[in-house]
Order: structure tokens, then C-alpha cells, then sequence
């Protein structure tokens, strides 16, 4: 008789730092024993393109040969994780796109007539259905072992989206917005990393993305209050790719 | 219709390397005409990205380029930054960076040498096989890039991405503890990176190298080997100091990749590992000399195939500088720490450049009164090793009988010089004046 086969798995990157697909290799040795790798060109070069249990994209859509890939992806994967900033909110890039125009960029770049094609940088999401989104710049490696278990014994992983001031205050930091005047984005940014930055005495800079229902127009308050200037505020709070609807409310 | 014979060879996409890029070969009546490294992976337009934001801000955009060299992003940032406030951070603070810089150097080199490199040699096409065929190298890799691993958890936060660099410094001084509990890991490492450069100095190039490379690297700042510098030195016996990079390095677009490329007076050359080592070689550490004096590389052989050996050479040197200089932190931690200058803010531009694992990057930056970013510019290490990879192709190719076999040693080939495209398609143009 044969036994049931081994579920497999894809990791495959877009357009990133390769930080996700680093995190997933550093972490592989866990998971070889459960999981098949039947693609993952940044650690192997012997992949196939059948269907997969789960497929781990990295980076954002940056450009068509990105969509192509991702939508290839999506047809051959039962689930579809993002995983890194780029994927589940754009990052950088994205967050750059908010503030000027991708053709601009290109021209500046690559002069007028060039061959090169670049899309405005987006999350998977803007194009595909996305199973589970798993932010981190990078992902944190437990969130992501405890996902892929969830996910190898067909339960949907709960993430939390917490803010960050929930985990410094359980690591009892004092407050560098309160007590430095750092401009810590804690409160409006996702938990996930352990507080990590205020942990050291730093700012939080947003690097897992939004948290839920992130009150952006408060955190510009008190910015404010502390002496930052709107258009400051607004760089900072926008670097790591928050989507420009949860600025609706301010009027900045 | 002409009867000479056209070829092309393709590598659609190479992997086990950062990024995603691509080989093209044309070939006429058996010559090659052409080589063509296709980078395709997306580009992110980082000098654009950084302006109008503040300095402080640098350290967490620019470690984005890429992950496996986000510590030399972040330092090449905030060394221009700091050149351009005059500043100095404390000489504990100092010391610390280097420790990071070289826990990233082993991390980076690890994984490069083990995972992405050794594959070739051992032949195994797939992760399974290797861990399953091969565990106790799957497992010198993993303590090996844990140890990197390591050292920059200690000293910046997390793996890469660090979060306790900054302009004017670190947040937190790491407690001694982590710090005698890296060290003694460093002590048990030492002898499984000298194992791996044996097991990789055992491992002949498949392919020859037909003319010598063009070495570029910093001078380290003291009389050690080392990764920062001001001054670049040549092998053809020329230096320069770094804040002059437009002057000595062009920068080319190329139509069929979206990676640049830059030239030293229209010629490729050759940044990284193996550069430092036929520069720097003789400031080697103990094992590390040991080491090198018995390779091809100290006699002279400059094979590109060879940069494995070249970085896994450095990471021995890597383990016994850093376990030096946590007994220096420690004894500076003893003495009377003098006051911490505060921060000045000035208007001005400045280059940061520091030796990354692959080659030397560079950092250029103009600021305002109110320190914010007015213009940025990068040079990556895989935008200065491109012409030579393509050159090096050309050549292997050339001088071939059988072409069409040569795919997998060109791939073998193009690995060796650990491109990372990633760090390689962020750029954006700006006129100099
Ligand atoms: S330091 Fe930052 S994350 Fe911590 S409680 Fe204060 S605002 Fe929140
Ligand atoms: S504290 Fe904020 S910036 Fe720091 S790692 Fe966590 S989410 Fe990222």
C-alpha cells in the first residue's frame, strides 16, 4: 500500500528583498521532514510547477512579469500565503508609490524609450484572492512555523493585528513616545515582532504594517503635540505601505 | 537569407541566486557575439524612495534593499550621514558595528557557500537530497549562518533588518552576557568554517579563466583586515578616496536588464571577496593566513569559481576578529566612557562606503538645513561585478568546443560571484552637477 503522499510546497518571490524567502530557507530543516519542496527557485534549481498545498509568496507586484508569476501561482495553490510587508501592504516601494508616479520613476531611471515595464508596486491582494496574510519585514519565524502547522492540518491560522503598544507594555518598556519623544508608530502598527524596537529604546517605525482599525488621525496628534512637523508625520506614518484609505479621516 | 550559422543559448532563469535574472548567449558561425545577464527582477527605485524623508529614516528604508546585506546598507547610510554632521560615535559604538558588519559577512557567506554554492558540486538538484544526502554539510550551514544569525541579534535586534543602528550610534549597548555567549559560540565555530573552506578548496573550477580581473576594494581603516574604509585601492595600483566614486566608476543603463552596470574607464571589474583577499590577503588573521597561504587563489589563480573559497576564507577571519573584539568592548566598557557629542544637523552631501559580502557599496547622499533627503544615490557591489560576469561567460563560452553542454558550469559560474539582483535593480538616475 502507499502511503499518503507528502503535502507540498511552494516558496516563490516577486518583487522584495528576498528577506522572506531567507527566513523560510533558515527555517527549512524544521519543515523538511513534513512538507515536499516542489518549488523554491531561490534555494533549488530542480522545481516543478504542479499544484501545491501551500504556496509562500514574497515581494509585491512591481512589474508584468510579477502578475504573470502570481497568477500562475494562485491557479496551482490550494493556499496562498503573503508573507513579508511587500506582500500583504507593499513596503517601501509602495509606499514611494503613493507619493509619485511609477512612470516618473521609470523615466528618471531608465531614460524615455526604455524597453524596461514597471507597475505601480501593489500587494497580491490587489490582484489575487489571498488565503492568509502574514506580515514581518521579515515575518517573525514562530508566527510563520505556527501558520504553515495550522495550514498542514487544514485550520486557517489566526494572526493577531494588536497594536505594537500591547506587546512593549507586556515587556513593561517605558514609553519612548511618552517619556522620549521618540515618534514611536506602536500605536498604529501591528504586534507581532515582541515590541522589538521600543524594546531597545527605539522608535517603532511601522515595519509589520498597519495594525486593525489604526487610529492614524490620534497618532498624528500626538506627533504633532511633540513637536513633528504634518508633512514629517505623514512620511514616516506612510513608509511601509499603509493604504492611503485609512487617511481618510485626517486632515492633516 | 545569409548561411552563417546563428545560435543562441539561453538560461532562462538561474537559480540559487537573489533575485531573478537571466542568461542570454548569441553565437555566430561559432563565435560568440554577445552576452546579455537579463536582471529582471522588479525594480524599487530606492534613491527616489528615501528623498524627502529625514536622516534617521535612512537605517530602516535602505536595509530593504536587500535582506542578506541589510546591515551594509544601513552602515553605508549612516556613514554618509555622519560624515556629513561630522560626527563621531563613541569608540564602543564603533567597535560594535564592526561586530555586526562581520555577523552579516558570516551569515551572508554561509549561506551563500553552503546553500546556494555547494549544491553544484555535491549534486544535488533539490533542498531533500541535499539535507538528506549530505546532513552534516546541511548542518555546517545551518551553525554557521545561525552564528551570523546570532551576532546580529546580539548587537542589532534581529537577523538582518537590524533595528539598533542608528545615525549617532546604537539604542542599546548589548550586556555582556549575550556578549560571552557569542563569543563562545565563535570559540566552537572556528573549527567547522575551517573544515568548510577545506571541503570547498576541494572542489577544482569546472571552467578556466582566460584573463585577469580588475580588483577594486577599501582599504580597511587600521592595519587589520577589515570592511570600512575611506580610500579604494586598485590592482592596477591607483587609489581614490571613496567621496570620488562618479570620478573613477561609469555608470551604464542597458536596455535588456533593469540592473546598471558600472565600469572603471570602459573596463569590468571585479569587487568582493576574492578582490580583497589578492589586496588585503596578507592583514589576514592567524587560521584564516593559514588558510589562504595553501589555496590557488594566494598562488596567484584568479578563477572567479574560486570566490566561494574566497568567502569561506572570511569567515574564518570573520570568527577570530569578532571573538577580538568582544574582549575590546568589554575592556572599553571597564574604562571611563567619554560624553556622547550630541547630534548637529547640517546642510551638506557625503559618500558612506563600506566592504559588503559581496563587494563595496556606496552610499551618496545630499541633505538639507532641516535634515531631509534631497538627493540619493547608490552603487551596488552586484552592479559593479555584472560586466565581469558577462566577460567571464564570454570568454568560458569562446573557448568551448561544446557549447550547448556549457549551461549548468555557466550557472555554476555566474553563482560564484553571489549576484544579488535584488540589491542590483533599485536605481534611479540623477544628474550630477
Ligand atoms: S514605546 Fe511605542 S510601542 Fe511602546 S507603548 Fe510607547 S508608543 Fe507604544
Ligand atoms: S517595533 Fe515596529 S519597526 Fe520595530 S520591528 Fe516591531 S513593528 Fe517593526
Amino acid at each position: 500500500m502507499e502511503t499518503n503522499p507528502r503535502p507540498c510546497i511552494a516558496v516563490e518571490g516577486l518583487t522584495g528583498c528576498a528577506g522572506e524567502l531567507l527566513v523560510i530557507l533558515e527555517n527549512l530543516d524544521k519543515l523538511l521532514p513534513f512538507v515536499r519542496v516542489a518549488s523554491f527557485p531561490f534555494a533549488q534549481s530542480q522545481n516543478d510547477d504542479g499544484p501545491v498545498d501551500i504556496a509562500f509568496v514574497e515581494g509585491s507586484v512591481s512589474q508584468p512579469h510579477d502578475l504573470e508569476k502570481l497568477k500562475r501561482i494562485r491557479a496551482k495553490a490550494r493556499w496562498l500565503v503573503a508573507v513579508g510587508n511587500c506582500a500583504v501592504w507593499g513596503c517601501v516601494q509602495g509606499g514611494a508609490c503613493a507619493k509619485c508616479k511609477v512612470t516618473d520613476m521609470l523615466e528618471a531611471v531608465y531614460g524615455q524609450h526604455s524597453e524596461i515595464q514597471a507597475l505601480e508596486s501593489r500587494p497580491l491582494d490587489a490582484y489575487v484572492n489571498v488565503d492568509v496574510k502574514l506580515s514581518g519585514c521579515p515575518i517573525d519565524k514562530t508566527q510563520f512555523l505556527s501558520v504553515t502547522a495550522s495550514l498542514l492540518k487544514d485550520h486557517l491560522p489566526y494572526i493577531t493585528h494588536k497594536p505594537v503598544c500591547l506587546e512593549c507594555k507586556l515587556n513593561e518598556n517605558p514609553c519612548v513616545l511618552i517619556e522620549k519623544n521618540l515618534p514611536c508608530l506602536g500605536p498604529v502598527t501591528a504586534a507581532g515582532c515582541g515590541a522589538l524596537c521600543p524594546s531597545l529604546g527605539a522608535a517603532c517605525y511601522g515595519c509589520w504594517g498597519p495594525s486593525q482599525a489604526p487610529q492614524m488621525d490620534a497618532m498624528a496628534t500626538i506627533l504633532s503635540e511633540k513637536g513633528y512637523e504634518a508633512l514629517e508625520i505623514m512620511n514616516r506614518l506612510k513608509t511601509f505601505g499603509a493604504p492611503e484609505h485609512l487617511f481618510e479621516r485626517m486632515n492633516v | 537569407m545569409s548561411d552563417v550559422e546563428k545560435k543562441i543559448i539561453q538560461i532562462p532563469e538561474i537559480t540559487r541566486v537573489e533575485g531573478h535574472a537571466a542568461v542570454e548567449i548569441d553565437i555566430e558561425d561559432g563565435n560568440v557575439k554577445e552576452v546579455r545577464l537579463d536582471v529582471f527582477e522588479g525594480t524599487r527605485f530606492f534613491e527616489r524612495i528615501v528623498l524627502g524623508h529625514k536622516y534617521d529614516e535612512l537605517a530602516h528604508i535602505t536595509s530593504r534593499v536587500c535582506a542578506i546585506c541589510s546591515t551594509g546598507h544601513v552602515l553605508a547610510a549612516i556613514f554618509a550621514v555622519e560624515r556629513i554632521f561630522s560626527f563621531t560615535p563613541t569608540p564602543i559604538e564603533t567597535k560594535l558595528r564592526e561586530l555586526m558588519h562581520l555577523g552579516m559577512i558570516i551569515e551572508s557567506h554561509a549561506t551563500h557557500v553552503c546553500a546556494l554554492a555547494l549544491p553544484d558540486f555535491l549534486k544535488t538538484p533539490d533542498l531533500a537530497s541535499f539535507a538528506g544526502q549530505h546532513k552534516e554539510k546541511f548542518l555546517l550551514w545551518t551553525h554557521l549562518r545561525n552564528l551570523g544569525a546570532e551576532i546580529q541579534t546580539a548587537v542589532g535586534g534581529r537577523p538582518f533588518h537590524p533595528v539598533n543602528l542608528h545615525v549617532s550610534g546604537l539604542s542599546k549597548i548589548p550586556s555582556t552576557a549575550s556578549l560571552e555567549g557569542v563569543k563562545a559560540d565563535l570559540k566552537r565555530s572556528l573549527d567547522e568554517a575551517i573544515s568548510l573552506a577545506e571541503l570547498v578548496l576541494s572542489f577544482a573550477p569546472p571552467v578556466e579563466r582566460l584573463t585577469e580581473p580588475y580588483f577594486l576594494a577599501l582599504i580597511p581603516h587600521d592595519d587589520k583586515y577589515g570592511y570600512f574604509g575611506e580610500t579604494i585601492q586598485s590592482s592596477e595600483g591607483w587609489q581614490r578616496s571613496c567621496q570620488e566614486y562618479k570620478e573613477y566608476l561609469d555608470e551604464q543603463v542597458v536596455t535588456y536588464s533593469h540592473a546598471k552596470r558600472s565600469l572603471v574607464k570602459g573596463k569590468p571589474v571585479m569587487v568582493g571577496s576574492m578582490a580583497r583577499l589578492a589586496l588585503f590577503g596578507n592583514r589576514l588573521t592567524r587560521e584564516a593566513l593559514n588558510v589562504y597561504q595553501a589555496t590557488p587563489l594566494f598562488k596567484g589563480d584568479s578563477n572567479s569559481i574560486w570566490n566561494n573559497a574566497a568567502q569561506a576564507i572570511e569567515i574564518i577571519q570573520a570568527i577570530e576578529r569578532a571573538i577580538e573584539i568582544i574582549d575590546e568592548v568589554e575592556t572599553l566598557k571597564n574604562e571611563r566612557t567619554p560624553e556622547k557629542k550630541p547630534l548637529g544637523i547640517v546642510a551638506g552631501r557625503a559618500t558612506g562606503a563600506v566592504e559588503c559580502p559581496r563587494g563595496t557599496l556606496y552610499h551618496y547622499y545630499e541633505i538639507d538645513e532641516n535634515g531631509v533627503i534631497c538627493a540619493a544615490d547608490m552603487i551596488t557591489p552586484s552592479a559593479q561585478n555584472t560586466a565581469r560576469i558577462e566577460l567571464d561567460i564570454k570568454e568560458v563560452v569562446s573557448q568551448s568546443t561544446e557549447k550547448e553542454m556549457l549551461g549548468p558550469h555557466l550557472e555554476t559560474l555566474v553563482r560564484a560571484y553571489d549576484p544579488c539582483n535584488t540589491c542590483a535593480t533599485h536605481m534611479v538616475a540623477i544628474n550630477w552637477k
